[in-house]
């Protein structure tokens, strides 16, 4: 299953908030959706559920029109949206009998659920008096009763402590292998990098960067190098780098076990590579830089993008 | 279809579930109950403490009263004795005995004749009930009058005969008794403005919550408004049906069985005529659906629940006029007002019950304003869901009622 957006627009009151988003995403593969608050991700999910109408643009899946009432569809949004005063049986069953679910098998899923993520025992408990980190779960849960086709989970791992997300880093995984097709938005860039193979950066409403992370973060990297030599100090390091380097290469960023170097411009990792080896230094380590996704995000939807 | 009896089995039970449903319900069915066999408990455990004299049931709580009566006109007189049969009287020697005694609760009330005809009636606190003054005007009066028949030489007993001759009448009513049907209607009517009231505000709050608790994000993404919007102020309308007519219910059954201990005092408010009643769940239903539907799409305008009353105020304020308009064209059943007001959809459910429940309203008359109101019922539907969905996904500040309608003009 592939669904691809074309030049999707979308104005409010006369301001347009998205000027022509377009991807596409198969099934088996995770999207990472980021972009800054405001920058137009929730408008671009929501046109996708069809809750607002795009004034321009085309969503298609396996090349023809989409209509999400036609498929499975599990929702998670970044604001958490149940009854807190009602029990969570009664509303999981509740919101799995909107997308079509019948009762019994909806009672049994929400039964399997709420075992699989170790909360079985709050099945008729009022929402309002479980944990955060718990009705998370009731949430994902909810997302996920339905067995959808597509998945689109906003911030799902916020509040979550490290062993409950790990318990939801293991469903999330077991949805991309199973083929399912996941959209994935969060401001926790190494659960993005953990399960996304593509991601799309949206910037002011419009895409800023997109494409296969792995690609992405080659091309972003080319002229920067990690450089560590044997019992250099940070002090000796650095004194390097000012002094026979200086030419060649500025100090990008200084770590506990190495520093980062930006290529000067009309130099190459060779002439850097046999400038040390002249200097006959014990090279420890020296590979090219792969940036953190965190340093692309910035680089593309910072302030100076 | 499937998902609008989804969301309504949903909403109605969380209505049926809700506590202070349930306990109102049962507090009212009991204040029913326990109200409507009052006379019943009365005629069980009181009837020890009357006793009959001539054919009267007169209470045996005794009274004492102070009288100053220098003159001697009442006191220790028959007339005295038969109108206030279980009092004493202390005579007095002046007012102001009357006054102290009164002041230290010696005695109940006081009396001070300052003449054949002028009193004065000395009590503590004075309330609503207490008949004393008038009875003892009524006494002094009487017997005045007796004098002086008597000084005139007058016989009493046939001026008594010409005095109390009273026409004898029956009223044919051709059309409706409106005077019958004044309490039935009334009540109704109540429970009609009770029921709109009440179940709007729920309705306005219901979505209100969904908003501020963020639960609409998954229900507009799962089903479609108009499902969501008819399922509620359908549930509602079952709901408020279902309690009304509970309480109704165990009023009637409770004042059938006590009927006759009523002496059937209350069948004007009880035996309501069929075409009545049909009347009131036929345009009763319909206006509570019309302004529920207000309701609902007033509760997507705001993000939080305590911005509802700012919201809902001004069709609040509607609604109240309405009201009123057709209460006080109960006692002008034929103005021009309340005829108006029957085919205007804000108040014809409430103005043409009144009409139909207390005058004579053409079958024409009658269709018309149905299908006035049936047809803005609809639009209301329509309207309604078309602002539910663009409001429901809006937050911040209240969006006013007027500015909702422009937005529903734009396209999604």
């Amino acid at each position: 299953m592939e669904l691809k957006v074309e030049n999707l627009h979308k104005s409010f009151d006369g301001q347009e908030v998205l000027h022509g988003i377009s991807f596409s995403i198969q099934s088996g593969k995770a999207l990472g959706l980021l972009g800054r608050n405001g920058a137009g991700k929730t408008t671009t999910i929501r046109i996708l559920m069809d809750v607002f109408k795009a004034n321009e643009g085309t969503i298609f899946i396996d090349g023809k029109p989409f209509h999400p009432s036609e498929y499975k569809i599990g929702y998670m949004p970044e604001e958490r949206g149940m009854y807190p005063k009602k029990r969570v049986d009664e509303q999981l069953i509740y919101f799995a009998q909107l997308r079509g679910i019948k009762k019994a098998e909806a009672k049994k899923e929400a039964q399997r659920w709420l075992d699989r993520l170790h909360i079985k025992e709050y099945e008729h408990r009022k929402l309002e008096t479980l944990s955060k980190g718990n009705q998370q779960k009731i949430q994902l849960i909810q997302t996920l009763i339905c067995n959808p086709d597509i998945v689109i989970l906003d911030e799902p791992f916020s509040g979550l402590d490290p062993v409950n997300s790990q318990l939801l880093k293991d469903v999330v995984k077991d949805l991309i292998q199973e083929g399912k097709l996941v959209i994935f938005s969060s401001h926790q860039m190494s659960y993005v990098e953990e399960f996304c193979e593509d991601i799309l950066i949206i910037n002011k409403g419009e895409v800023a960067l997109q494409g296969n992370l792995h690609d992405i973060k080659k091309e972003y990297g080319y002229n920067r190098l990690v450089l560590n030599i044997s019992k250099y100090t940070p002090m000796q390091m650095r004194a390097l780098c000012t002094a026979e380097l200086k030419d060649i290469v500025d100090i990008y960023e200084e770590r506990k076990d190495c520093f980062i170097l930006e290529l000067k411009s009309g130099h190459t990792k060779l002439e850097l590579l046999n400038t040390l080896v002249g200097l006959q230094l014990n090279i420890e380590k020296f590979m090219e830089y792969e940036p953190t996704l965190t340093d692309i995000f910035v680089l593309k939807a910072g302030d100076h993008a | 279809m499937k998902q609008f009896l989804t969301v309504f089995r949903f909403e109605l039970l969380g209505f049926i579930k809700n506590k202070v449903y349930l306990i109102s319900t049962l507090i009212i069915c009991l204040v029913a109950a326990i109200g409507l066999s009052l006379p019943n408990f009365v005629d069980l455990f009181g009837e020890d403490q009357q006793e009959v004299v001539n054919g009267v049931a007169v209470s045996e709580e005794e009274y004492v009263f102070a009288l100053y009566d220098p003159q001697h006109y009442v006191y220790d007189t028959p007339t005295l004795q038969a109108t206030y049969p279980n009092t004493e009287f202390k005579l007095v020697s002046s007012v102001e005995e009357i006054r102290s005694m009164v002041e230290k609760k010696e005695v109940d009330a006081g009396f001070a004749l300052k003449g054949p005809l002028e009193f004065e009636y000395y009590v503590l606190n004075s309330t609503l009930m207490d008949m004393n003054e008038q009875t003892f005007s009524m006494m002094l009066s009487s017997q005045y009058r007796n004098q002086q028949m008597q000084n005139e030489n007058i016989d009493m007993q046939t001026v008594n005969e010409i005095l109390s001759a009273a026409a004898v009448s029956e009223s044919i009513v051709l059309g409706r008794d409106g005077v019958g049907g004044y309490a039935s209607t009334y009540v109704l009517l109540f429970i009609l403005y009770l029921m709109v009231l009440i179940y709007g505000q729920m309705i306005c709050t219901n979505v209100a919550s969904e908003k501020s608790n963020r639960s609409i994000e998954i229900l507009v993404t799962s089903v479609s408004p108009n499902a969501l919007i008819f399922g509620k102020v359908m549930a509602g309308a079952v709901a408020s049906v279902l309690q009304a007519g509970l309480m109704i219910g165990c009023a009637y059954g409770f004042y059938q069985v006590n009927a006759d201990a009523w002496n059937h005092m209350l069948d004007i408010a009880f035996n309501i005529p069929l075409q009545t009643l049909l009347t009131f769940l036929v345009f009763g239903s319909l206006g509570y659906i019309f302004y529920s539907f207000i309701f609902g799409a007033l509760g997507a305008l705001v993000s939080k629940v305590e911005d509802i009353n700012t919201s809902s105020m001004p069709i609040t304020m509607i609604f109240m006029a309405a009201f009123f308009v057709t209460f006080y064209g109960m006692f002008d059943i034929e103005g021009i007002v309340i005829k108006i007001a029957s085919y205007v959809p804000f108040s014809s459910f409430m103005a043409m019950f009144v009409r139909v429940s207390m005058s004579t309203v053409s079958t024409l008359e009658v269709l018309l304003s149905l299908a006035v109101l049936v047809i803005s019922t609809v639009l209301m539907g329509v309207l309604g869901a078309k602002i539910y969905r663009r409001g429901t996904l809006m937050y911040g500040n209240p969006i006013k009622f007027f500015k909702a309608l422009k937005m529903i003009k734009k396209k999604d």
